[in-house]
């Protein structure tokens, strides 16, 4: 056949290198409404559920009946069941039934009626939805600071400047096992030196993550799975209840935490009993519900090629975040993964999280390189930072990111390179010489740095892990080599696991440590006129794009 | 009807919801809500460290001076059923559970409580094994819900097949 030349151009498009497949039900390639989902329904005796979803309590497995003994509220449960369920949709996008009202609603659905529910609205209403459903009031976001080399300078030089631009959480992960307190440490003397309160993580094995918020180095956890069937929940070495014991040991020692999960990953590994994969996630949702976690990481996540690939996929996804904060709970909505080949694609399906705004619009936006993102790469990559800086100012949307000049930046990741430096000093750790801190401060990522002894680092890793230095350790280091201000921020940090009010769903501190959440901060959307809106302040800020011209600069 | 109207209502309806407070959970302080929250800024004096400071003891000079060390800046047992009785009044039964689950584990050493996380994982331990621990909870720990749980758990794995062979 000769060939058309249109088409020729428009398969050297990169939205062609993306991935895509019909739905295939039987393997759980379907995005929502699978023929083989249940169909809703409850039965309930003696004040206990005996049929879930069509599937009596006899043949329940492992998270049927955790679901049934721990996320569902019986007493709410045959109201709300019995409902039309393009009622309760239409619920969710008038203005006139607020975010309360719908939670006495949610408390009682089964997995089956959730999506059922919202299965009628397009991604428009689920928008509108999820404005009104978000936890906390105000949006923020989080973002990922990793290297290929675990440089701890550099971890500690981007992590400044990530917290100086904005984002309320960091997290961090290893491209070597072993590195993983070096780099917990590294992200969080960076993270105070930018701006105090910013809260840090660490993405690792489940038990090393815990051991390392007890010692201090980080303040929240977030990768703890769930699984939507029983196969891939046990596959990933857990259960609703080791999961549900592990929420618990966050919490006793003052640490906030989210659990994870996302469509697609039961299809990934190989086990989605022909269901879909929103279905599946509702499971998920539940089940952090049922273990009395505040909060989840969804949006597909790792996994986000599958729902890519198939219909209405995306759609879906924005359903699972929808879903998460009808549930009442805290929404850390993905975009953390690289979705597409294409432009316009990733930043579409961006979209679905910044203009609603959620808890942490990504649950991940890459403050490093692509090069350099050890999470497989995000959404959003630091070259992207002016463009998302815009999309802000263009939409008037508060999407957590500001404006910053290029002489803070360079001070901010220089102080951070140097306080570090003090804190290998002082601990003991291999030494960072000045050429390591001068190259961080420049850079732009890890090709243009200073390389160190990986042997030397990771046996000094292995002994930090084995040794009894805490955080306090840190703050002492800091103090001691005149790096007040920062010490002052990780003592303070330190100090809120006291309390526990970060404990509670959907916080963070503002730069006087403030906690912002659910409780104070509550998400109170009616409708034009209320909710969250921009406040004079945040505006200037936003719209201050320091190249646009004015009136001053052309001399009028 | 009269004598209706000769008792302060407002202090009545106090007395009624302050009882229902302190049955809630005997270990509670009464009458802590929302208004309270945060408790760090807004009722600093109700709390304390597990080795008695208070938060304002918690300085950088402090620190320096190693009055402060890590065991300092620790959550206890009643500042975590304070925040669970908030979760409770702003309607999150489920994270309030979770949060007095945390109160017990809070005695726990840091080793155990990651042995016991281990031990729940999938083919780990036997049903004799969890049923000991559930024990060493209650018994030692006065760990209740979390004792409760895990006898579930063992429960659970029998049927489903999860335990050690």
């Amino acid at each position: 056949m000769r060939r058309s030349k249109r088409f020729e151009v428009l398969e050297s498009r990169p939205v062609n290198q993306d991935g895509l497949v019909q739905e295939w039900p039987e393997v759980g390639l379907i995005a929502m409404n699978s023929p083989n989902d249940p169909v809703p329904g409850i039965r309930i005796q003696d004040g206990k559920i005996v049929e879930l979803d069509g599937k009596p309590a006899e043949e329940f497995d492992m998270i049927d009946q955790f679901i049934a003994d721990y996320a569902i509220d019986v007493s709410a449960a045959e109201k709300v069941m019995a409902m039309d369920s393009l009622e309760i949709a239409r619920m969710l996008v008038d203005i006139n039934y607020p975010r309360e009202e719908i939670i006495k609603l949610t408390r009682g659905m089964t997995p089956a009626k959730i999506v059922d529910v919202v299965s009628h609205l397009n991604v428009v209403e689920m928008m509108m939805a999820l404005q009104k459903m978000r936890a906390r009031k105000t949006p923020s976001n989080q973002c990922h600071v990793t290297n290929l080399q675990d440089n701890p300078v550099l971890l500690a030089a981007d992590a400044a400047e990530a917290a100086a631009r904005g984002f309320d959480e960091m997290e961090t992960t290893v491209a070597v096992v072993r590195y993983a307190p070096l780099n917990a440490l590294s992200i969080l003397v960076g993270s105070q030196t930018g701006r105090g309160g910013v809260i840090t993580q660490c993405a690792i094995e489940e038990a090393t993550e815990l051991m390392l918020g007890m010692k201090g180095l980080t303040s929240y956890a977030e990768t703890v799975s769930v699984y939507g069937t029983e196969q891939v929940f046990v596959d990933g070495d857990d259960t609703p209840w080791s999961k549900a014991f592990l929420a618990s040991a966050y919490a006793s020692r003052g640490l906030k935490m989210r659990f994870t999960s996302g469509t697609g990953s039961e299809v990934q590994m190989g086990y989605a009993e022909g269901k879909s994969m929103l279905y599946l996630e509702t499971r998920c949702i539940m089940i952090t519900k049922g273990a009395g976690v505040q909060g989840l990481q969804n949006g597909s996540i790792s996994c986000i090629g599958i729902p890519g690939a198939v219909p209405s996929g995306i759609r879906a996804v924005l359903a699972e975040n929808l879903i998460t904060t009808m549930l009442d709970l805290e929404v850390a909505s993905g975009n953390d993964q690289t979705f597409s080949h294409s432009d316009i694609r990733r930043t579409a399906r961006m979209l679905m999280q910044m203009l609603p705004g959620t808890d942490f619009i990504f649950s991940g936006y890459s403050a490093v390189p692509n090069y350099d993102n050890m999470f497989a790469g995000s959404n959003f990559d630091c070259e992207d930072f002016d463009d998302y800086l815009l999309l802000q100012r263009d939409l008037m949307v508060d999407g957590g990111l500001r404006p910053v000049k290029e002489d803070e930046i360079i001070a901010v990741r220089n102080k951070a390179a140097r306080a570090l430096q003090a804190v290998f000093k002082e601990l003991g750790l291999p030494l960072i010489s000045d050429e390591e801190v001068e190259a961080a401060t420049y850079a732009h990522g890890s090709k243009d740095i200073v390389k160190r002894n990986v042997v030397e680092d990771l046996k000094a890793a292995e002994e930090l892990m084995k040794s009894k230095i805490t955080g306090i350790d840190v703050v002492k280091a800091l103090a001691k080599n005149n790096f007040n201000d920062v010490a002052e921020n990780l003592l303070n940090l330190l100090k809120q696991r006291v309390s526990g009010d970060y404990l509670h769903t959907s916080a963070i501190f503002d730069k006087s440590f403030n906690v912002l959440s659910a409780v104070n901060n509550p998400n109170d959307y009616r409708g034009p006129g209320t909710g969250y809106r921009l406040s004079k302040d945040r505006w200037e800020e936003i719209k201050n794009i320091e190249r646009a011209l004015s009136p001053e600069k052309l001399g009028v | 009807m009269a004598d209706l109207n000769n008792i302060d209502i407002e202090s009545l309806v106090k007395e009624v919801l302050k009882s229902v407070l302190n049955n809630r959970d005997a270990g509670d302080r009464s009458g802590i809500g929302v208004a309270d929250y945060p408790l760090g800024k807004k009722m600093p004096g109700l709390i304390k460290t597990p080795t008695g400071k208070s938060l304002d003891d918690i300085t950088l000079s402090s620190v320096m001076e190693g009055k402060i060390g890590s065991d300092d800046v620790r959550i206890t047992a009643e500042t975590l059923n304070l925040q669970a009785q908030i979760a409770e009044q702003v309607s999150r039964p489920q994270f309030a559970r979770n949060l007095r689950r945390a109160a017990e584990l809070t005695v726990i050493p840091d080793q155990r409580v990651l042995e016991i996380y281990n031990a729940l994982r999938p083919y780990r331990s036997t049903k004799d094994e969890l049923l000991a621990i559930a024990d060493e909870l209650e018994d030692k720990y006065q760990a209740k819900i979390n004792a409760a749980m895990v006898r579930q758990a063992a429960e659970v794995y029998e049927k489903r097949n999860r335990l050690r062979k």
